[in-house]
């Protein structure tokens, strides 16, 4: 149920990635300031962008799971926290090349962007093991689900004290009263942006396809009356049916 | 084809800039792959577990089948 659509959507990822490589390195102006290092600018900030709407798109499936008790929404809720935990690790390594080659050090620790979003991703990093602590299935789902909920109202907070935390330090891209970007940069990074969301989707989708498929095959053998396998599935990931 | 790339590309300043940015866009790459690679185990793990379930439903149909012989030889005997 969760593979239809899997194989045009995977192909709409494909070109649109494709598309976004091709406007960062082929049309975008290099940056007057920063030079050909600003195209890090591209992937990083729609990572990090992605990863922290996943976070929050976690949050709402988890208060859909609360209302209506449907584990079903507890495991989309689970696999979107756990593709944006995968993005975050990719916008913090990306995040201290950029920081690297523009200033010098591969972290700075008086910059309120790259340390809030530390502490975001520390956050949800816990919730693994949040997770893997409570045995019972459905205290499981519930506890995650308040976790989530809790966790995704603070990614929007976070953010905002960020933004007025006024840094000297950390460029404002979209901060300043003419936009900032000019029209080519800002369409590569929007074309970017929407290529990293459509892979965003298809690996969460993905993902989803692989759970159900995987909690089919628990149905089927249990139906069957086999023993489980040894190689069964994860105690943390919830399944779908 | 990668000469023509090259050529048409604004620039591709291959020095210290070029390093971090081939650097970050690696990273990315490479977690991705990481990630399909897991994904296409999982996959792997449960065409196998699907084989092995094929095989235990044939079998038990089968010996349901011989079964089945047996008894209507047995109340035919009878």
């Amino acid at each position: 149920m969760y593979g239809k659509g899997l194989r045009p959507l995977s192909i709409a990822t494909v070109v649109a990635v494709a598309a976004a490589l091709s406007l960062v390195f082929f049309y975008a102006p290099l940056d007057a300031d920063q030079g050909f290092i600003q195209k890090i600018f591209y992937l990083h900030v729609p990572l990090a962008i992605t990863a922290l709407i996943g976070f929050v798109v976690g949050g709402v499936f988890a208060i859909f799971h609360l209302r209506s008790g449907n584990r079903r929404w507890d495991a989309y809720s689970y696999v979107s926290i756990h593709m944006s935990v995968i993005f975050g690790v990719a916008v913090l390594i990306t995040g201290a090349i950029w920081a690297k080659a523009s200033w010098g050090h591969w972290w700075v620790w008086d910059e309120p962007t790259l340390v809030s979003f530390l502490i975001v991703f520390l956050m949800y990093a816990t919730y693994y093991p949040f997770r893997y602590a409570i045995e019972d299935p459905e205290r499981q789902a519930r506890y995650a689900s308040v976790f989530a909920v809790t966790a995704g109202a603070f990614v929007p907070l976070n953010f905002m004290a960020v933004r007025m935390a006024q840094s000297l330090v950390h460029p404002r891209t979209f901060g300043t009263a003419n936009g900032g970007l000019p029209g080519s940069m800002m369409f590569t990074f929007l074309v970017c942006l929407a290529a990293i969301a459509l892979l965003w989707v298809t690996l969460v989708k993905l993902e989803l396809t692989a759970k159900s498929t995987s909690g089919q095959l628990k149905r089927l053998r249990r139906a069957l009356d086999a023993p489980a396998p040894s190689s069964g599935g994860s105690r943390i990931a919830p399944e779908v049916s | 084809m990668i000469g023509l790339l090259l050529a048409a590309a604004p620039a591709l300043p291959l020095d210290e800039a070029g390093k971090y940015v081939a650097g970050a866009y690696i990273v990315f790459l490479v977690l991705i792959v990481v990630y399909v690679a897991i994904m296409a185990s999982k996959l792997g793990h449960m065409e196998k577990e699907l084989r092995e379930l094929a095989s235990f439903a044939e079998h038990r149909a089968d010996g349901e089948a011989a079964a089945g012989s047996d008894r209507e030889e047995v109340s035919a005997d009878v």
